[in-house]
């Protein structure tokens, strides 16, 4: 089946059977390795990517259900030579370690700050509640994630 | 596990509902399955899950309804709620007649998974799954909604006291179509609860949960509905508990006979997630704590 669909801004098209998952899709044909598999059930949001601007998980999402509709990746909060200012601050706090978890907690951030710009702490564990990550005790990256709305909001250069 | 089957299966969109249900109708009468698809957060982790498929065995035809307009979308009008069955549990919790006229849903669909899931998760397939540990069934029971189903022999409500008829078994045909759920709002401020027992708020399978709704008249309540579930093989509707509750003033109502009736209501097991002993546990307590913040002495 061909499906086109928006990615990371650019209109792509791919000719993939139809329920061939949106992660195995990205990874593979579509070149997009940023996106990681952990638990290829739904449980732990490592593959999170945006679909129509909301958070999902591509590992539950058949690239036939993505005719038309914008997809954004990891991959699409930064360019290919420089890091997007949300994952510098993933890197200057500590937010990132082992890195598995870090592709779908930058895609969970990014959704969470286009609606709330300002977020509390308990907005922001929410919003990450459906990414596990094993390594940071979840404390740094939501003062990572803090940061970057601060930034954002023109608090720091 | 049986990843390798997913992209073997052929996908369709249909034009319109009665397309739809002619095809799933055309097909059941050859004695083909189809597969009706919207967010994936059952089926596909279920296909992912089964075990190598025999190469004689024919795979149903996918239909994918996520955006079908027929099936989407949320109206309300005069005390009438209807969310179309592939609507979204973030659309549901984020919109505002939910959130003013049924906080009770709102509630629970933002601890229905995490953000992820409920992007992606819809009443409709909850329905469809008809697993007992369902929250957002469990939602529909206490408003004792009706799930609007349609096929190619015309359109009828499934009243919720008749859906469920043992684990994972219904009154629904297989050739009808789940195209909404119509709930009777409760008069605005009306007191409610949804509290959910588990490991985690979000992205956590419910040990026990509860949905409730009341509409209270001085020291009786006029109204009631409670939905509870993973405490037996289908939705527990609870209906020795409403019926107490609904006989007699709330000062008459004691802990004891309280504990009681949902005792009897229920028939939890012993399972990956929770013990029998601690769902009875928890049965009472969840009741309990409603009925408390309704003003009886319990």
């Amino acid at each position: 089946m061909k499906i086109t669909l928006t990615l990371n801004g650019r209109s792509r098209e791919v000719d993939l059977p139809p329920l061939v998952r949106l992660l195995d899709a990205l990874r593979g044909p579509l070149g997009l390795p940023g996106t990681k598999e952990g638990c290829g059930e739904g449980e732990c949001g490592s593959c999170t990517v945006l679909l129509d601007g909301e958070p999902v998980n591509a590992c539950l999402v058949s690239i036939g259900q993505c005719e038309g509709r914008a997809v954004t990746t990891v991959e699409g909060l930064s360019d290919a030579t420089h890091l997007g200012p949300l994952a510098r601050c993933f890197v200057d706090h500590g937010g990132a370690q082992c890195g598995i978890c870090t592709p779908g907690m930058l895609i969970s951030a990014e959704a969470l700050l286009a609606r709330r710009p300002d977020p509390s702490d308990e907005e922001i564990r929410e919003a990450i509640a459906g990414n596990l990550c094993r390594c940071t005790g979840y404390q740094r990256i939501v003062d990572s994630i803090r940061e970057a709305a601060r930034e954002r909001a023109g608090g720091a250069a | 596990m049986s990843l390798a089957d997913l992209p073997l299966h052929d996908m369709r969109r249909a034009a319109s509902l009665d397309a739809l249900c002619g095809l799933v109708a055309e097909r059941h009468a050859r004695g083909e399955a189809t597969v009706l698809l919207a967010g994936g957060t059952d089926w596909v982790v279920e296909q992912e899950l089964k075990p190598p498929r025999p190469d004689a065995d024919p795979l149903p035809l996918v239909v994918d309804v996520s955006r079908m307009a027929e099936l989407r979308g949320i109206t309300a009008t005069r005390g009438l709620l209807r969310i179309g069955a592939a609507t979204t549990y973030l659309e549901i919790r984020r919109h505002p007649a939910v959130i003013e006229r049924a906080p009770l849903l709102a509630a629970m669909a933002r601890e229905l998974g995490a953000i992820q899931i409920q992007a992606r998760g819809t009443l409709g397939g909850n329905l469809a799954t008809a697993s007992p540990a369902a929250d957002g069934v469990a939602a529909l029971a206490a408003y004792d909604a009706a799930i609007v189903v349609k096929s190619v022999r015309g359109e009828r409500r499934i009243p919720f006291s008749a859906l469920q008829t043992g684990y994972k078994q219904g009154s629904r045909a297989p050739d009808e179509v789940i195209v909404a759920v119509e709930l009777a709002l409760p008069p605005e401020g009306s007191p409610w609860l949804w509290r959910k027992v588990g490991t985690r708020r979000a992205q956590a399978i419910s040990k026990v949960a509860l949905a409730g709704i009341a509409v209270r008249s001085e020291d009786r309540v006029v109204r009631f509905g409670l939905g509870m579930a993973s405490v037996a093989p289908v939705t527990a509707t609870l209906l020795q508990t409403r019926a107490l509750v609904l006989s007699r003033p709330l000062s008459d109502i004691t802990a004891d006979a309280l504990d009681a009736a949902v005792l009897s209501d229920i028939a939890p097991i012993d399972d990956v997630r929770s013990t029998r002993e601690y769902r009875k546990h928890a049965a009472k307590a969840v009741v309990r704590g409603f009925l408390r913040d309704l003003g009886a002495p319990v």
